[in-house]
C-alpha cells in the first residue's frame, strides 16, 4: 500500500479582489474610526473563492495531472501544497520535501551568474551546499547551459531561464515534484526531456503533480487526472476518461 | 517560537546564500564597491565635525570630535542600513515570496547580515582613528560582544516589524526613511547624553538604541559601559525582538496573498 503524500481535507481558499487587495493605510484607518464612532459602514470586500471545499489525496508513485480552464484553481492547489500560501478553511498535510517549479524565473536573481543562481536556488529549495556540489554537474548538463555558466542570467533567453529553473528543481531530490505550465517556453527537445524526467520520478515512488493545458503531455505522463471547474473538483480518475469529459463538457463552454 | 527557530536553523544555508547575494548584488557594477560601506559613516563624520565641532563647538567631555562622532556613527549606520534595506526586503523580493516557500524572515535577516559586513569594514577605519588619536586598547573592549549582540537583536526587532508592516501597508515605506532621519537627533550621535536635560533623561533612555550607542561609544573610547545601561538595553531589545518575531510570523502566512 503506497503512502499518502499530499492530503487535502475540505480545503477552501479565497482571495480578496478589488479594494482590499493592497490594504491601504487610509482604508484600515477609516474602518477603525468608523467602528470607534459606532457607525457600521462595512467596506465592500470582494472575495473570490479560488478553491471551494476541495478534498483529495495523492499517493507515492502517482503522477497527478490537474486540468481545467483558466482561473479554475489549478495553480492555487500547487501554491497550497508548496506552502507559499495557506488555506482559509480545511487542512492540508504534505509529507516529504517539495520541489516546486511553479513560475518562470522563480528564485532566480537576474544580476547573478548561472553558477551563483544554481547555489542560491538550491538553497531556497532547502539543499545544503555540499548536496548542490554533488548535483552541480548533472544540473548543468540537464539545463545545457555550460557556455553561459558565468554570465549574469539577465542575459539569458527565456528558454534558458526555464531550463535552469527546472533542472535545479528536478535535481534537488524532492519527494514531491510540482510543475506548472512553465515548460511551454522550452523547445520541443527540452520539453520531452522534462517529461521523461518526470516519468522517471514517478517510477521511483515519488509524487508528481503536473498542471498543464497541454493535454497530450498530461495523457503521456499522468496516471490520474483531476478536472477543476470554478474551484471544485468535477472529475477525478483515469486520464483518458477525464480528458474526454473536459473536452466534451468544459472546454467547449469557454469557446462559446 | 522554538519551532520557528528550529526551522530557521534548518535553512541556515539559505540565510548565508541570501547574505552573499545581498552583498554581491549591492556592490556589483559599482566602481568603488565595498568602499561605499566606509563612505557613508565617514562623510557624515566629516560634516558633523565641521558643523558641530568647528562651528557650534559642542562639548564632548574632552573626546576629539571625529572620534566622538565616528564611534556612534558605526552602530548607527549599521542600524539605518539594516533598516533601509531590510524593511523593503520582502516587497522587493515579492517574486520569490509568491513563487517559492522558505522561512520569510531569512530575507530581512539577510539585510542585517549584509549591513553587519559593512559595519565590520567601516570598523577598520575606526581602528585607524584609534591608533591616530592613541586610544588605549584594553580588555574592556570585550564588552563590545554583549553590546553588539544587543545592537543586532534590537535592529532585528525593528527590521522584522517594519518589513511585515510594509507588506500590509505600503505607506510605511515612506515613513521609515523619514523616521530614521529624525531619529538620529533623538540619539546621542551628534551630542553626548550629558547634554540632555535631567527631566527628559528617563524618557530619552527608554529608546534602547540610546544606551546601546552610548555603551558602544564609551567602550571603544577605552572606558567601560554603564552596566545599568547595558542590562536595560539588552532586556528591552529581547522583549521587542520576541514581540516583533511573533508579529512577523503571525502575518507571514498572508504575505504571498497581499504582497
Amino acid at each position: 500500500m503506497n503512502k499518502v503524500t499530499v492530503d487535502f481535507k475540505k480545503v477552501s481558499k479565497s482571495y480578496f479582489i478589488g479594494r482590499h487587495k493592497y490594504g491601504r493605510l487610509s482604508e484600515t484607518l477609516s474602518s477603525v474610526t468608523s467602528k470607534l464612532l459606532g457607525k457600521n459602514t462595512p467596506i465592500v470586500q470582494t472575495k473570490f473563492w479560488a478553491l471551494k471545499n476541495t478534498s483529495f489525496a495523492v499517493k507515492e508513485g502517482e503522477t497527478l495531472g490537474i486540468i481545467g480552464k483558466n482561473g479554475s484553481g489549478k495553480s492555487t492547489i500547487l501554491k497550497l501544497i508548496s506552502r507559499i500560501t495557506y488555506p482559509n478553511k480545511g487542512e492540508i498535510n504534505v509529507r516529504g520535501r517539495v520541489g516546486a517549479f511553479i513560475e518562470l524565473g522563480a528564485g532566480l536573481h537576474p544580476d547573478l551568474s548561472g553558477r551563483e543562481n544554481i547555489y542560491l536556488y538550491g538553497a531556497i529549495l532547502g539543499m545544503k551546499r555540499d548536496e548542490i556540489d554533488l548535483k552541480f554537474r548533472e544540473i548543468v548538463d540537464f539545463a545545457e547551459i555550460h557556455k553561459f555558466l558565468d554570465i549574469p542570467i539577465k542575459r539569458y533567453s527565456s528558454g534558458m531561464y526555464s531550463r535552469l529553473g527546472f533542472s535545479v528543481c528536478a535535481f534537488c531530490d524532492p519527494e514531491i515534484l510540482l510543475v506548472d505550465e512553465v515548460l511551454a517556453v522550452g523547445d520541443v527537445n527540452f520539453q520531452t526531456k522534462c517529461l521523461t524526467k518526470m516519468q522517471s520520478f514517478a517510477k521511483s515512488d515519488k509524487t508528481v503533480v503536473f498542471v498543464s493545458h497541454d493535454l497530450k503531455a498530461i495523457k503521456k505522463i499522468c496516471n490520474r487526472v483531476i478536472l477543476l471547474d470554478h474551484g471544485k473538483i468535477v472529475n477525478d480518475g483515469k486520464p483518458n476518461r477525464v480528458i474526454a469529459d473536459y473536452l466534451a463538457n468544459y472546454a467547449q463552454k469557454s469557446l462559446e | 517560537m522554538i519551532k520557528n527557530i528550529k526551522e530557521l536553523i534548518k535553512y541556515r544555508e539559505l540565510l548565508t546564500a541570501f547574505i552573499i547575494r545581498e552583498v554581491k548584488v549591492r556592490y556589483k557594477e559599482t566602481i568603488l564597491g565595498a568602499f561605499w560601506a566606509v563612505i557613508q559613516p565617514l562623510s557624515l563624520m566629516i560634516v558633523f565635525t565641521v558643523i558641530f565641532s568647528l562651528f557650534l563647538k559642542i562639548e564632548t567631555d574632552g573626546v576629539p570630535y571625529p572620534l566622538f562622532a565616528y564611534s556612534a556613527l558605526l552602530p548607527w549606520t549599521f542600524f539605518t542600513t539594516s533598516l533601509s534595506f531590510g524593511s523593503i526586503g520582502l516587497v522587493n523580493n515579492s517574486s520569490l515570496i509568491t513563487k517559492v516557500y522558505f522561512p520569510r524572515e531569512t530575507i530581512p535577516f539577510s539585510s542585517i547580515g549584509a549591513a553587519f559586513l559593512d559595519f565590520l569594514i567601516a570598523g577598520l577605519i575606526f581602528i585607524v582613528l584609534m591608533v591616530y588619536y592613541k586610544v588605549p586598547i584594553t580588555f574592556n573592549l570585550l564588552f563590545l560582544i554583549p553590546i553588539i549582540a544587543a545592537l543586532i537583536i534590537f535592529t532585528s526587532a525593528v527590521v522584522l516589524f517594519t518589513s511585515a508592516l510594509i507588506v500590509i501597508w505600503r505607506d510605511i515605506k515612506f515613513v521609515v526613511p523619514l523616521v530614521t532621519q529624525l531619529w538620529i537627533f533623538a540619539t546621542p550621535v551628534i551630542y553626548p547624553v550629558s547634554k540632555v536635560p535631567e527631566k527628559f533623561r528617563v524618557i530619552y533612555t527608554l529608546d534602547p538604541i540610546v544606551p546601546i550607542i552610548s555603551s558602544f561609544r564609551s567602550t571603544v573610547l577605552g572606558g567601560r559601559p554603564s552596566l545599568v545601561d547595558l542590562v536595560t538595553a539588552t532586556i528591552m531589545s529581547c522583549v521587542l525582538f520576541v514581540f516583533a518575531y511573533w508579529f512577523f510570523k503571525s502575518k507571514e502566512k498572508t504575505f504571498a496573498d497581499i504582497i
